[in-house]
């Protein structure tokens, strides 16, 4: 799933690959208020993962996304 | 010579149909080296012709995450600015922010990132509309987005006054010198406006070229004119007070005497038949440089290859300039960048003093036989001088500036 959110990351959102790491923070990451509601349209749109931009604002790290997504995949 | 406050230019940024960087830029135009060709993403558009930056890569340039934040009209904008700076030889680190303004000026703002989301809107999902949209599109970003880059916290806008909107914003950036509200402003235009929905509402107009030959349509003067041809591109200058360049051992590379703005106030597309405004505007920016009509050697014109624009600017330089200074249009090359036209060709007009050359009308062969101005059609020497930069836009906006060589 870390290799998943890093693809989109990545290749949608343009953040450059080696920032990327489960500890790493949003910010680390440049995901600001704005990033996070295009990451969970992404999510959404490409994985059919319900994740809210209010969630993604409320987590703080690269790991802690990819533990929302794993419980959404798991649900879904 | 002396315009109020004494402007000078002190750093040249463009990016433009003939290339990225002032010195691409310059070696097009002088070249006469049309830079019009087939758009595919025009391909389904009634005309299908612009010219584009060539080889503008914005993740290069700006840096991936950077660049897909930011509308096109924003990246240009940028890539102007940072050449600007550098060209000024600025340390933006040690500036007092506080004291720099920015003024770009744009007709359209980001209507690529526009129409991109309104299709999502249309055939995807209302609730898939990117976040980004309004931060992409909106045209202030322009300023907005130069001033985070260098930290500049003076006044801070976007101008629009259609095609003279480049041309303004040199206007308006001179006004905040002059006034000592700014002690550097960065001032310019920038445009990406084509994007199918925009490019084909200028080809229902009427506006645009239909030539099959891209290189050959835009025509300024030319009895065969039948057109503008859309493009894109931004231009940035430094601009600080003359007295404060020169104490600070800054490179003058040219200055900013005169500005004249006016409106039409008759058609919102046609120009004045009579050039009323036009007229009122160069003499306004003539009585503030200083200067009598004796003293410009030289004029870039607005010169869009329309067949209304050419010939009322045409009549009204030949009355208001009856010695007959040299005219050129640099939109035979880079076609008309719209917005930031007016800001890249105040740079044309400043080159064409430093290097003493007038660059050619391109494509232009046989000019309109009731054109009476003389058009250069070859590169051709010039003396020192004045030089008048026009800038008309749509809504009937005039804006001249009066430039002048270190």
């Amino acid at each position: 799933m870390f290799e998943t959110l890093k693809n989109i990351l990545v290749d949608k959102l343009k953040v450059s690959p080696d920032q990327i790491t489960m500890e790493a923070s949003k910010e680390d990451v440049e995901l600001d208020s704005l990033a996070v509601v295009e990451l969970s349209l992404v999510l959404e749109k490409e994985l059919g993962l319900k994740i809210s931009d209010d969630e993604l604002i409320e987590v703080e790290t690269v790991g802690e996304i990819v533990a929302l997504m794993t419980e959404r995949s798991v649900t879904v | 010579m002396a315009g109020p406050g004494d402007v000078a230019v002190t750093g040249l940024g463009l990016v433009t149909p003939g290339g990225i960087g002032v010195e691409a830029g310059w070696a097009a135009v002088l070249a006469g080296r049309s830079a019009a060709a087939h758009d595919p993403v025009l391909a389904k558009n009634p005309v299908s012709i612009s010219c584009r930056v060539p080889g503008f890569d914005p993740e290069a340039l700006l840096g991936g995450r950077r660049a897909h934040r930011l509308d096109r009209f924003v990246q240009l904008a940028l890539v102007a600015a940072k050449e600007a700076v550098t060209d000024a030889g600025l340390d933006t680190a040690a500036w007092d922010g506080a004291r720099v303004g920015v003024v770009i000026g744009s007709a359209g703002g980001g209507a690529e990132t526009f129409e991109a989301q309104h299709r999502v809107l249309l055939e995807e999902n209302p609730a898939w509309v990117s976040p980004l949209l309004l931060p992409m599109h909106l045209s202030n970003m322009a300023a907005g987005q130069v001033a985070m880059e260098f930290g500049a916290r003076g006044p801070n806008m976007v101008v629009a006054t259609a095609c003279a909107s480049g041309a303004t914003a040199i206007g308006i950036a001179r006004d905040l010198l002059a006034r000592d509200r700014c002690d550097i402003v960065l001032a310019g235009g920038t445009e990406a406006l084509l994007n199918p929905v925009t490019m084909a509402g200028f080809a229902r107009m009427g506006a645009l070229s239909k030539r099959d030959d891209p290189a050959a349509a835009s025509r300024p003067f030319d009895i065969d004119r039948d057109g503008f041809v859309g493009a894109e591109g931004a231009a940035v200058l430094v601009l600080e007070r003359l007295s404060d360049a020169r104490a600070a051992g800054r490179r003058v590379r040219g200055r900013v005497l005169g500005y004249g703005a006016t409106a039409d106030a008759h058609h919102v597309t046609s120009p004045d038949p009579d050039g009323r405004g036009v007229r009122a505007a160069i003499d306004a920016a003539l009585a503030e440089a200083g200067a009598t009509t004796g003293d410009v050697v030289h004029v870039n014109a607005h010169g869009t290859s329309t067949p209304l624009n050419d010939l009322v600017e045409a009549q009204v330089l030949a009355r208001v300039l009856p010695h007959r200074p040299l005219v050129t249009s640099t939109k035979g090359v880079t076609g008309h960048m719209m917005g930031a036209a007016g800001a890249a060709e105040a740079v044309f007009a400043l080159l064409t003093m430093t290097h003493g050359v007038v660059p050619p009308t391109a494509n232009t062969t046989m000019l309109d036989p009731r054109i009476d101005i003389d058009v250069a059609l070859a590169a051709t020497p010039v003396s020192q001088g004045l030089v008048l930069s026009n800038s008309f836009g749509f809504g009937g906006q005039n804006a001249v500036l009066a430039l002048a060589a270190a």
